[in-house]
């Protein structure tokens, strides 16, 4: 569940979206379906978290205290 | 964990559309308005002609707009999905289209049925959509400035509305009522508490976000609403109470609060990280740089007896204001806006099978910056028909009418591609799916 170790970090600070969800899906292609993907954003994607949910992916949302945001995501068993 | 959105929920790509396909159409009629009317249409902001002309503009494209954009954003932007998000659409979209023509066509015939019949659908279409987006906003913790904007914008199109339903009541039955203060109050609302403060609500996420700028300072994000919405209740409030000393000043302080908008907006673009600027961002420049020349008009007119006995100054103003302004930054978030939702639904149709197509294949650059020319051209022209009428408001007019139609080629050159994807991740989907 949320304690699968991270495989990947995508740093989507400075990036224009959806730049930031292309290599979000990239990552997620890339790691092994035990591990998770680390998004870091400056803001909550809500429109990411809808297409996640169609694509079969759970995710977990912090607020960072300088007002970021990370986001894990993996693969639903 | 965080609640996951129900993507059934989120609004059709249709939705907004059709908000933003009508938008450019209105501008254009504006333009062949002025070819109509000619140059006493900038004889004063009261002749029947600049009436029609305002609303076309005001109305007719930025409500269009602003209400499609809403629409799309309150989900994506807070996550307040509206119920039933088609037909809402559906039914202010009609609403407001037809009202806005009778109120179009009512200002140039100045025949009262017509203002009636604006008064219902105008009256109904708004009311239907602020009641659908406070149903969605209801409960909503004010955790964020972009949502405290949104509630506070939603709530000055409700006040916007309702003085301008009455003072159509006023004309159109030649009510003794005051006019002049109402219109002020009407437009003073329109400008600060409606367009003003959703502008700035937007501005705070989607500048950051799409011109890699810093964040707006953190003084900015707290108090601009609250300050902004205080500055006209308390405008409103004198004016009503016939406080003469404090109109004034209060009105000035009220638009000192939109020149501090667009002086840090400013400031914040001058920052932007990208390695070249794109449309919108000149667009954005565009705008603030319009909407604090029109502040300096404002305060040229209050303070030399000879621009504020001119009576064409209002009418630069709201040049200025409405079109260098409020129509500018439409348009240019209008080329971020569309190209998103056809990649986002694109994106979410296809399941992964098809990849949804780069955004700036949706809507490539070139198209934008051609009409990013002819729009600057259409301001040029519009704010020298101003001072010299005669001259320029033929060309103004046709610019007007080019500038909007090459907007909506635009616009429906990014539907086609939607249209034309869809297609293709269909028939994959039926080619992976044999039954």
């Amino acid at each position: 569940m949320s304690h699968r170790p991270v495989g990947k970090v995508v740093d989507g600070h400075g990036l224009v979206p959806p730049e930031p969800f292309e290599l979000t899906m990239a990552a997620l292609d890339a790691i092994d379906p035990s591990e998770s993907v680390l998004l870091l954003l400056p803001r909550e994607p809500h429109p990411l978290f809808q297409l996640l949910e169609r694509q079969g992916f759970l995710h977990r949302t912090q607020r960072t205290p300088e007002g970021n945001y990370e986001i894990r995501i993996w693969r639903a068993d | 964990m965080q609640a996951l959105l129900s993507y059934d929920d989120a609004p059709p790509i249709s939705a907004p559309l059709r908000y933003y396909l009508t938008a450019p159409l209105f501008a254009m009629l504006a333009g062949v308005l002025m070819l109509y009317a000619g140059p006493e249409l900038f004889e004063s902001r009261w002749t029947p002609a600049a009436l029609a002309f305002t609303h076309l503009l005001a109305v007719g494209f930025m409500l269009q707009a602003m209400l499609g954009s809403l629409q799309q954003l309150l989900p994506v932007v807070v996550g307040a999905n509206l119920a039933r998000p088609l037909q809402v659409a559906a039914w202010v979209h009609v609403a407001v289209t037809i009202g806005a023509l009778f109120l179009a066509a009512a200002f140039l015939l100045e025949a009262p049925l017509l203002f009636g019949a604006a008064v219902v659908l105008l009256g109904a279409g708004v009311t239907l959509f602020v009641a659908a987006a406070a149903r969605a906003l209801r409960g909503m913790a004010a955790s964020n400035p972009t949502l405290v904007g949104l509630k506070a914008g939603i709530f000055g199109l409700s006040v916007t509305v309702v003085l301008g339903l009455a003072l159509a009541v006023a004309i159109g039955w030649s009510l003794d009522w005051p006019l002049a203060q109402l219109t002020d109050l009407h437009l003073g609302w329109g400008f600060m508490a409606w367009n003003g403060i959703v502008l700035a609500a937007v501005a705070l996420v989607v500048v950051p976000m799409f011109q890699i700028t810093p964040e707006y300072p953190a003084w900015f994000g707290r108090r601009f609403v609250s300050v902004a919405l205080g500055g006209v209740l308390l405008w409103t409030l004198a004016d009503l109470a016939g406080w003469s000393w404090a109109v004034l000043p209060l009105a000035g302080a009220t638009l000192a609060c939109g020149a501090v908008f667009c002086g840090v907006t400013f400031n914040v673009l001058q920052r932007s990280k990208r390695a070249k600027h794109d449309a919108t961002h000149h667009f954005w420049n565009l705008s603030m740089s319009s909407g604090l020349l029109a502040c300096a008009v404002w305060l040229t007119a209050q303070v030399l007896p000879a621009v504020g006995g001119w009576p064409r100054w209002p009418l630069l103003f709201g040049a200025l204001l409405l079109f260098g302004g409020f129509v500018s930054v439409t348009i240019g978030m209008l080329y971020k806006i569309v190209p998103f939702l056809v990649w986002l639904h694109l994106q979410s149709r296809s399941a992964r099978r098809v990849a949804a197509p780069n955004m700036k294949k949706v809507l490539p650059q070139v198209r934008i910056d051609r009409q990013l020319r002819s729009h600057l051209a259409s301001c040029a022209l519009l704010l020298l028909s101003v001072f010299w009428p005669v001259c320029f408001v033929y060309p103004a007019g046709v610019a007007l009418i080019v500038s909007n139609g090459w907007l909506l080629r635009n616009l429906l050159h990014a539907t086609a591609v939607y249209r034309n994807h869809l297609i293709t991740i269909e028939s994959a989907q039926a080619k992976s799916n044999p039954e």
